[in-house]
Parts: structure tokens; C-alpha cells; sequence
């Protein structure tokens, strides 16, 4: 047993799987509030990732100046999306709620690259590539960087959940005809909730677009979101840190001892096990509240 | 005025049970049913091969999945990898000399055991979480076909079909291809508009309503759900082979997809959750608004001179297909078929608008 | 609600009307057909709009000097997305508007479409991508790469490789990054049977496509001390892999690529970083070349260029310019045997499998394609990144061509014996 591989490959798992939790905050923080999974979750990253890049190129920002102002721009897309397309959507079956979000992945993936261009893009966000050296451990810097940036976000939206405005979305997150009766407004939560989600999302898109470069694949970063809000509970969001270093670690260390095995290619396949162990075991996931109905 | 009511008295009691108790609409299956049968001597080669042969057979297809989700109410997001394993089990036995007719059959078997499997997840949870249990479960299949060189046939990976003969007849060319995915459209359909008025389509529909109180009445859910999974998941590996065979003609794994899944899912959301004629006109919509919005702006671009940028001109047919989805789903969420039965209804009483029901 | 439904409808209606477009006509020209159904939006994306660009340049630039032979090239471009249903329909309907020719630039698609085209006689180019074994000509008549497959490209690195040790690479270790798909995975044989006759240790690590995180395969590769390291990927794969071989303190100078990277991927990379990195260069790059100097003044100059013009001289451009050379001066070839046409598969066909040392005025090296070798010669050259372009760092060469077409025959005999 390569113990120095196993120790690199679990370190360099954390961080990234740090950084998809980041991804799945915005799917919990939605499915908290109103009860939908977003589908869309991936392309809205990707999106949040485009629009850096051109704010930051075709706009010629400075990168400290872009990144804020996607975000900013990101939230506003949040509550469009919400406004336009969930709102209608409130009282259909569920299936009708998650095509909607696919359909929205599906244009998202059309309209990005076909404006912008399909070229793959370089966002330089001033992140080192030299590697960090810890005696024979070889550390990844710019994972490092960004799995540290993910948790710092994290934690933030921990915090940000016990302020006023929190306190209220955790209710309506609770019961919503509750909320109503008390007089909080509910429409404005949900809308708040969802520019949250799109501007993690965007952070997430940012960080992966540094490392990955910026085109359409960054909407494949959904199946392992996914599985890190279902395997730390749909609506838990300290559930999506543990979860994400447990699927982070999961399958940099499938990767490592799998693949030789198995001819390659078991990474992704580790997060659709995940989330089939989990729902057949444990369907509220680790830390999850809700109750699900059973048969 | 067309769909006419006004003479119809039935005298026994199958003529009320009919499916098609109005003479138009009788006419209406019947012409449909003739051009059909007719179009390798009416249309061009093109539209016969290009166009209504994956038109029938993904209409075969939604059908099969529209049994279980929008007539049993079980969301499923794998139905490509469904399919998948039926294209596989097939081309195996095919290669291996079976007859083609029993390679279906067995491909169907294989696939029906595997997605009553898939529905045992159904029985433990419903909504989102069986949505992303039967997601999960089409990237294990992917990866299972993809990684096993047994099944996907070595490193090139790609399966050809070998020549075979169905019923006797070499299925070489365009026309016997043809017929023969026409003739299973034609048994599924059939099929379909059937299962309804049997106890297995109430009991389904019982399900899908309040599965508990169904329960309740003595249906057994347990039973039902796998049966519905069964059913539809033996479409699915029928429906599979005969893409193989007839279409696609040389398989390889990234052709059972998510991007499959989802793309039957859409041509059934579109078409109208629940009913059969519904598939027919999502499948439609989905297969080829791409296709004629990326020839019509071909078509522009040269008659207008227009010079759209290379990449947001090919992007768009995948706009278009999203903008669809999103679109029927804000505004029509009964789909296509909705819109027809608007329209049916409409002249059903035509020009007596007032008597709508 | 119903005002809203209804305009809903109407507008749908009015889009799907138009069913059956007027198809330009060019009733009393001569013209030769050309199918070139990409992928622009799923997989190649980039890829494939650099290399399209090229070819339509090309096009405009033999059209507006009258066009070959008497003839004038049209060519019908669609995006298939590497889904297989659009792509056969994309073929049908080539075929059915009279295409002799058909450029899918997709693995997956071309070998889809194998069959097809052996039916219809109409000739199918796999640039560097297909059925490897489609050289063999006797067995795919009308197949053609007219280009490196895969595995002579793989015979090209490891020849390189052993200059590099002076001669032997008899204990060294070799590490193949490959993509986890049937492409990814088609340099493998030649490079196990490479092993065995060289004497180096190979080991191969998949990655899951499209290969947008790598993260948990460079360390392994990296603990795995490799003397050598070949990448095999396209578009994002490639980037995602020198990103992390860098970060995982890689030495670029002992890392090659296939064919398939281009100053748009070192721009992403980052060009300082990569410094050293090296590709297998199947024709000239840049814009040194008499044709794309021709190309820039005669067709960029007058503003009919089909894409950006900071594209042209780019690697995946020369490729599309350097395969549309060769299609055209099959149509010459054809024309010469066959001034009246008519013009039909068969025809072409004849005109491609003369192409006898063509090298479009030093953009190519001496390709020549025969009956029996479709893949032109197998002659190429590495180059080196330098910061700013490519340079070569070696004259035409081929090697390993013994081993490469012992292994296209034992393939293509497989083909011919089962048509699988």
C-alpha cells in the first residue's frame, strides 16, 4: 500500500470535494425553502463562470472587480429564474418542476457556449500552480486555495442562517403556511434563497473554471452535487460539508485504487453509488430533518 | 362538425366500449395508419430513413415510458440505460446466431429483470429521491456496459449489428427496417390504448392517484409498481434492439446516455403526461425542431446572406430544445396532446362553440 | 389565458411550416458536393470550429480562382453534436442532395457511419480519428484518414522518445494518460507491443471524460516516476491535463501530446507554463505556409473569412486547411481521369486513392494514397513548445510502420472476415 499516495490522494479529495460543496449549498439552500431540487444547479455555474470571464475579458474588469460583480449580477439571475419559471411551477407534480430545471440546464448549455464561444476559456483568478510540499506529501495549491475559499463560503451561509434575514428563511424552510400566518413573506425568501444558490453556484463556478478553464463541462459538476446534498440530506447544510469531504475523499481514493482494477473511469460512477447506497439506506442522508414519505 | 356525435347509438355493449367510438376518428387512425404503411413509395428515401424511422421508433420508446410515469406516476430518469440493455442483449444474442425475433424477445426479458430492479427502489421512496435513485442507477448501468469488454465488445467499443433476417425476410435497406419498426409502434400503440380499460391500467391508475389509499382498497402497491416496471422496462429492451438493429446499426456505450434518458423524458413531457397520442407529437417536436431549425437557418443564412457566428449558429438547435421544454412546461404543462384535444374538442361541437364541455 | 395560448400556437405553427426550404441550385455549374457534418457544441466544440474554419477557407479561396478542374466545392455544414441520430440524418441528407463526400471529425460517428458509406459508395474522411485500421484500403474502399491515425502517431512519440535517451528506452518508465473513451484508449496496442520490442515499462491511467478533473490521477502519475509522460485527450482533457501535470511539478520537456493540441489549449494552459510540452505535427503550423499566405491575402484580406482571423495558423486551422488540400486535389485528380464527371462517389474516389506526393506547396509532408494505404505515408514530426508557438524539432519521419500496419491488418482482416 502507497501510504504517501493514499495520504495525497485523501488530502487532495478534501479540498475538492470542498469545492462541489459548494455547488450543492445552492441545491440545499433551494430545496430547504421551497421544496424543489435544482437540476439547473450545475449550468448555473458554468453561467456564473462565463460571466466572469467576460466581465473579466470581453469587459476588460480587473479580476478583483469582475468576480463581485458576477456575483452580483448571478443573484439577480437567481431571482429571475425564480420569478419566471418556479413560481409557475408551484402546485404541479414534482416531476414538472425537475424537467423545468432540466430544460433550463439545456438552454443554459445551448445559450453559454453559443454566444461566448465553445473555445475552452482561461480565467486567471492569480491562483500559484507551484506545489506545496509537506516532507514527501505533494499538496496542490490551487485545490488547497480552493477548497479553503469553498469552506470559508460555507461556513458563511452557516452564519448567515442565524442572522434575521436566516431566521426567516429557516422558517419558511420549516413550515411555509406557518410563515404566512405570521406575516413573514414568503416569496421574498424563496427569491432571496435562490440568488444565494446561484451565487455559490457562480463562486463555484469561478473555482473550477480556474482550474478547468471555462466551457460547457463545468455543468457536469451537478451529478457530484447531487450526491453530496443527498448523502448529507437534502436540506442540511452542515450535511453538504461533511458530505462533500466524505464524496471528495470517496472518489479521489476510487480513483487511486479502483481504476487499476477496473480499467479507469470509476470516479464518477462512486458519487451515482453514493447516492443509491444512501437513498436505499439512509434516505434522509446524514444529517437530514425532512421526513420523506414512505409506502 | 367533424368529430360527430349527432347518430351514434350504440346497440351492444363493445360498441360502447370502443376505443374510437366517433367514425372521424376511426377514419382519422385508419388514414394515418395507410400513409404510413404507404410512405416508402410516397416520400423520398430521406424522410422515410431520416425522419419517420427514429421518429417510430422514439415513439415506441416514450411510449413505453410514458406507462410508467405518466400512467403509474413513477418518475424514472434511466430509461436510457433501459434501453441500453435491451440494445446489448440483443446485438449479443444476434451475434452469437440466435434469431432475431427471439434476440428481441430475450433483449426485453433481460431488461424487464434488470429495471424491476430499478423499481425496487420506487417501492422505498417517491418523487425527487426516486428520481435520483434511477438517475443514479443509469450512470451504474453506463458504467457496468462501458467497462466490461464483454459486453461492449473491446477496446474499439463499437458493436456492429451483423446482417439478420426477420420473419424470414434479410432486413437489408430501407424498407424492411422500416416495417419492421413500424409494426412494433403499431403493436406498443396498440397495446397502450388497451392496458387502460384492463384491471392491470386501473390498478396503475389507482397507484399513481394515492398509492396508500390504493393500498387500502386492496391493490397491492408492491406488486403493481414492479409489474408497471417490468412492463415498461420490457418495452424499453424491446424498443432498444429494434433502435439497434434498425438504426443505429453498430452500438456503442455513450449511445445510452443520460442524454437519452432525459431526451425520452422531454419527448413525453412535451407530448402530455398520460396519454397516447401524446409520445407521437413530443417526439416529433423534440426529434426534429433541432434538425429543421438548424436547416432553416442554413437555409437563411444563405438566401439572406446572413453570416451568424459558426458557434451560436450550432448552439442553437440545443436553445431551441431547451427553450421547448421550458416553454410547454410554463405554458402548456398537459402538453402537445392537450392542445389537441383542445382543438378536438373545439370542432367536436363546432359551430355550436357554446356547448364546449 | 387563452389570447396567450393561442398566439402560443399560432407562432409554433407559422415556425414548422416551412418544411421543405428551396435548396441553392446550381443548375449549370459544375460542383462537387462536400458533406461536412461536425460536432461544434457537445465534445470537440473548439476543435472542431478552428478546423471547419480552415476547410471553408480553403474552399473560398480554390472557389474564387475558379475552382478545380472545371469543378467548384460546395460544402454543406451541419452540427450533429456527436448524437447519432442527427448525424445519420445529417448523412441521409447529404446523400440525397448528391455529397460525395463526408467529413464527420468524430470517432464515434465516423465508425456509426462505416457501414453506411461502404453501401453508398460515398467517401468518408476520418481525419486522425475513426477506425484506425480504415488505412487498410482493400478492406475499407471507401474509407479514408488520409492522414497519422492514432497509432502511427503513438510510433512517432515513442521513436522520439528513444532519440531523446540516444537510442534505447530499454528500462525507462512510459506513462499514457488517456481519456477513458474508445479514442483515449486506440494508441494502447501499438504501445504494449512497443514495450515489448523497446524494452520500456508502460502504464496507462484513465481518466473520466471529458476529463474535467483530473485531480486524483497526475499524483499517482507523479509517484509513479516516469521518465516519460504521453497525454491522449481532446479539447477540455487536454488543458485539465498540463494544468495538473504542472502543478504536480511534471517536467514539461519529457511530455508529449497527440495531434490534438494547439495554441488555443496553451492559452488556456497558461504559455510560460507550458514551456517544453510536445505534440506530434502532421503538417506545417503557423502562417508560414505558401496556402495560408494565400488564404490570408486572398480570402481574409477581402473579408470573406469564415471565422476570426486570430484563427488562422493556428494548429487545429492548418489541420482543416491541410485536410481540405487533399480533398481538392483529389476532385483535380478525378477530373483528370474523368474531365464530364458525372460526379459520383466512385468517382472521387478514383481521384483520392491517386494523390501521389502532394504536399500543397510544403504545407504537407510527401503524402501519397494508394488502393491499399489510405492513410497517406504516416510521415509527421514532433514539435516543441516554445512559449509563443510550436517549433519543430524534427524533420519528416515516420517509424514504427511495421508494427503500426501489422496491427491495421490484423484488425482489417477481422472487418473484411465478419464486417465488424
Amino acid at each position: 500500500m502507497d501510504w504517501i499516495l493514499l495520504a495525497e490522494l485523501s488530502a487532495n479529495g478534501v479540498f475538492v470535494g470542498l469545492m462541489y460543496a459548494l455547488v450543492s449549498l445552492g441545491i440545499v439552500l433551494i430545496y430547504k425553502t421551497s421544496g424543489t431540487a435544482n437540476l439547473a444547479q450545475g449550468a448555473i455555474a458554468m453561467t456564473g463562470g462565463y460571466v466572469t470571464w467576460a466581465l473579466a475579458t470581453l469587459v476588460g474588469l480587473p479580476i478583483w472587480l469582475a468576480i463581485p460583480a458576477a456575483l452580483v449580477g448571478m443573484f439577480g439571475f437567481g431571482l429571475l429564474m425564480e420569478r419566471v419559471a418556479l413560481r409557475r411551477m408551484i402546485g404541479q407534480p414534482v416531476i414538472m418542476t425537475i424537467m423545468l430545471t432540466l430544460g433550463v440546464e439545456i438552454m443554459l448549455r445551448g445559450l453559454l457556449p453559443g454566444v461566448f464561444g465553445a473555445a475552452v476559456k482561461r480565467l486567471d483568478i492569480g491562483m500559484p500552480q507551484q506545489p506545496l510540499f509537506v516532507g514527501e506529501l505533494l499538496l496542490n495549491r490551487s485545490t488547497m486555495i480552493g477548497g479553503s475559499i469553498s469552506l470559508l463560503l460555507i461556513l458563511l451561509s452557516l452564519a448567515f442562517f442565524n442572522s434575521r434575514f436566516g431566521v426567516v428563511m429557516r422558517a419558511v424552510a420549516d413550515d411555509q403556511t406557518a410563515s404566512w400566518s405570521v406575516g413573514i413573506r414568503v416569496e421574498r425568501a424563496i427569491a432571496v434563497a435562490w440568488g444565494l444558490a446561484a451565487v455559490s453556484a457562480t463562486a463555484a463556478g469561478v473555482l473550477w473554471g480556474s482550474t478547468q478553464g471555462i466551457d460547457w463541462s463545468l455543468s457536469l459538476l451537478l451529478i457530484k452535487a447531487l450526491a453530496i446534498a443527498i448523502l448529507g440530506g437534502l436540506d442540511s447544510i452542515p450535511g453538504v460539508l461533511v458530505a462533500g469531504v466524505i464524496v471528495g475523499v470517496a472518489e479521489s481514493l476510487a480513483t487511486g485504487v479502483l481504476d487499476p482494477l477496473v480499467g479507469g473511469g470509476s470516479r464518477d460512477v462512486v458519487a451515482a453509488v453514493i447516492i443509491l447506497v444512501t437513498l436505499l439506506l439512509k434516505p434522509h442522508g446524514l444529517f437530514g430533518r425532512h421526513h420523506i414519505e414512505r409506502v | 362538425m367533424f368529430y360527430r356525435r349527432a347518430g351514434i347509438r350504440h346497440t351492444r355493449y363493445q360498441d360502447e366500449r370502443q376505443l374510437f367510438p366517433l367514425g372521424f376518428d376511426r377514419g382519422l387512425i385508419i388514414a394515418v395508419i395507410a400513409i404510413l404503411l404507404a410512405a416508402p413509395f410516397l416520400f423520398d428515401r430521406l424522410y422515410v430513413s431520416g425522419y419517420l424511422l427514429p421518429w417510430l421508433i422514439w415513439t415506441s420508446a416514450a411510449l413505453g415510458l410514458n406507462l410508467l410515469m405518466g400512467w403509474s406516476g413513477q418518475i424514472h430518469l434511466g430509461y436510457g440505460a433501459v434501453m441500453g440493455i435491451g440494445a446489448y442483449a440483443s446485438v449479443h444474442l444476434v451475434r452469437l446466431g440466435v434469431p432475431l425475433e427471439i434476440a428481441m424477445i430475450a433483449g426485453g426479458l433481460l431488461s424487464a429483470t434488470i429495471g424491476t430492479m430499478f423499481g425496487g427502489a420506487a417501492l422505498r421512496m417517491k418523487g425527487i429521491y426516486l428520481a435520483m435513485a434511477t438517475l443514479a442507477m443509469q450512470y451504474v448501468v453506463d458504467f457496468v456496459i462501458s467497462h466490461s469488454t464483454v459486453i461492449s465488445g473491446g477496446s474499439l467499443a463499437t458493436l456492429q449489428v451483423p446482417p439478420v433476417r426477420f420473419l424470414g425476410i434479410p432486413l437489408q435497406g430501407d424498407l424492411p427496417t422500416y416495417y419492421l419498426a413500424f409494426g412494433v409502434c403499431f403493436v406498443i400503440t396498440l397495446f397502450m390504448l388497451n392496458v387502460r380499460r384492463t384491471s392491470f391500467g386501473r390498478a396503475l391508475a389507482a397507484l399513481r392517484e394515492k398509492d396508500y389509499a390504493a393500498q387500502i382498497l386492496g391493490i397491492s402497491t408492491f406488486r403493481y409498481k414492479l409489474l408497471a416496471f417490468w412492463v415498461s422496462s420490457f418495452i424499453g429492451g424491446v424498443v432498444g434492439s429494434v433502435l439497434a438493429v434498425t438504426y443505429l446499426r453498430a452500438i456503442s456505450p455513450d449511445q445510452f446516455h443520460i442524454e437519452l434518458s432525459i431526451q425520452i423524458l422531454a419527448m413525453i413531457i412535451v407530448g402530455g403526461l398520460g396519454s397516447v397520442l401524446g409520445p407521437f407529437f413530443g417526439t416529433a417536436l423534440i426529434l426534429f425542431a433541432p434538425i429543421l431549425l438548424n436547416n432553416l437557418l442554413g437555409a437563411a443564412a444563405g438566401t439572406f446572406g446572413w453570416s451568424l457566428p459558426i458557434d451560436l449558429r450550432a448552439h442553437l438547435p440545443l436553445m431551441a430544445y431547451g427553450a421547448l421544454v421550458i416553454g410547454f412546461l410554463l405554458y402548456e404543462p398537459l402538453g402537445l396532446a392537450k392542445i389537441y384535444a383542445n382543438f378536438r374538442n373545439y370542432l367536436l361541437v363546432w359551430p355550436f362553440r357554446h356547448a364546449q364541455r | 389565458m387563452s389570447l396567450d395560448r393561442r398566439s402560443f400556437i399560432a407562432g409554433s405553427a407559422a415556425l414548422a411550416a416551412p418544411l421543405a426550404l428551396p435548396v441553392q441550385v446550381f443548375a449549370q455549374e459544375k460542383i462537387v458536393r462536400f458533406s461536412l457534418p461536425q460536432d461544434f457544441t457537445r465534445i470537440y466544440t473548439f476543435v472542431t470550429s478552428e478546423y471547419n474554419q480552415g476547410q471553408r477557407d480553403y474552399f473560398t479561396l480554390v472557389n474564387d480562382r475558379g475552382g478545380v478542374g472545371g469543378y467548384k466545392i460546395v460544402a454543406d455544414i451541419t452540427d450533429h453534436a456527436n448524437d447519432l441520430p442527427r448525424a445519420i440524418e445529417a448523412y441521409e441528407r447529404g446523400k440525397r442532395e448528391g455529397a460525395v463526400l463526408i467529413d464527420p471529425l468524430s470517432t464515434p460517428v465516423a465508425r456509426a457511419l462505416v457501414p453506411r458509406a461502404l453501401e453508398d459508395k460515398i467517401n468518408m474522411i476520418t481525419a486522425y480519428s475513426g477506425r484506425s485500421d480504415a488505412a487498410d484500403g482493400s478492406a475499407f474502399p471507401y474509407v479514408l484518414p488520409l492522414s497519422i491515425n492514432y497509432w502511427t502517431q503513438a510510433g512517432l512519440i515513442i521513436e522520439q522518445f528513444k532519440k531523446t535517451e540516444k537510442g534505447s528506452l530499454k528500462g525507462k518508465k512510459i506513462v499514457f494518460v488517456h481519456i477513458d473513451t474508445p479514442f483515449g484508449k486506440e494508441p494502447l496496442p501499438i504501445l504494449n507491443v512497443l514495450a515489448k520490442k523497446e524494452g520500456y515499462e508502460l502504464t496507462a491511467f484513465p481518466y473520466t471524460p471529458p476529463g474535467n478533473d483530473q485531480s486524483a490521477i497526475w499524483p499517482q502519475v507523479r509517484r509513479a516516476r516516469p521518465d516519460f509522460v504521453i497525454f491522449w485527450g481532446a479539447g477540455v482533457g487536454q488543458t485539465v491535463a498540463l494544468t495538473e501535470a504542472i502543478r504536480n511539478g511534471l517536467p514539461m520537456d519529457r511530455v508529449s501530446g497527440s495531434v490534438w493540441l494547439s495554441e488555443s489549449d496553451m492559452d488556456v494552459v497558461g504559455r510560460e507554463a507550458a514551456k517544453g510540452v510536445m505534440k506530434v505535427e502532421p503538417c506545417v503550423g503557423g502562417r508560414e505556409p505558401k496556402v495560408i499566405k494565400d488564404i490570408l491575402a486572398d480570402v481574409i484580406g477581402k473579408g470573406k473569412g469564415a471565422g476570426p482571423e486570430n484563427k488562422v495558423g493556428t494548429a487545429y486551422y492548418n489541420y482543416g486547411v491541410q485536410m481540405a488540400t487533399l480533398m481538392v486535389e483529389g476532385v483535380r485528380k478525378a477530373a483528370e481521369k474523368a474531365p464530364n464527371g458525372p460526379v459520383t462517389g466512385p468517382w472521387l474516389n478514383e481521384g483520392l486513392r491517386s494523390i501521389s506526393n502532394f504536399t500543397a506547396d510544403g504545407l504537407l509532408p510527401p503524402t501519397t494514397i494508394t488502393k491499399d494505404d489510405h492513410q497517406g505515408g504516416g510521415m509527421g514530426r514532433i514539435a516543441r513548445w516554445d512559449g509563443a508557438k510550436f517549433v519543430p524539432i524534427t524533420d519528416w519521419f515516420s517509424a514504427n510502420q511495421d508494427v503500426v500496419w501489422e496491427e491495421i491488418r490484423k484488425n482489417s482482416d477481422e472487418f473484411k472476415k465478419t464486417g465488424k
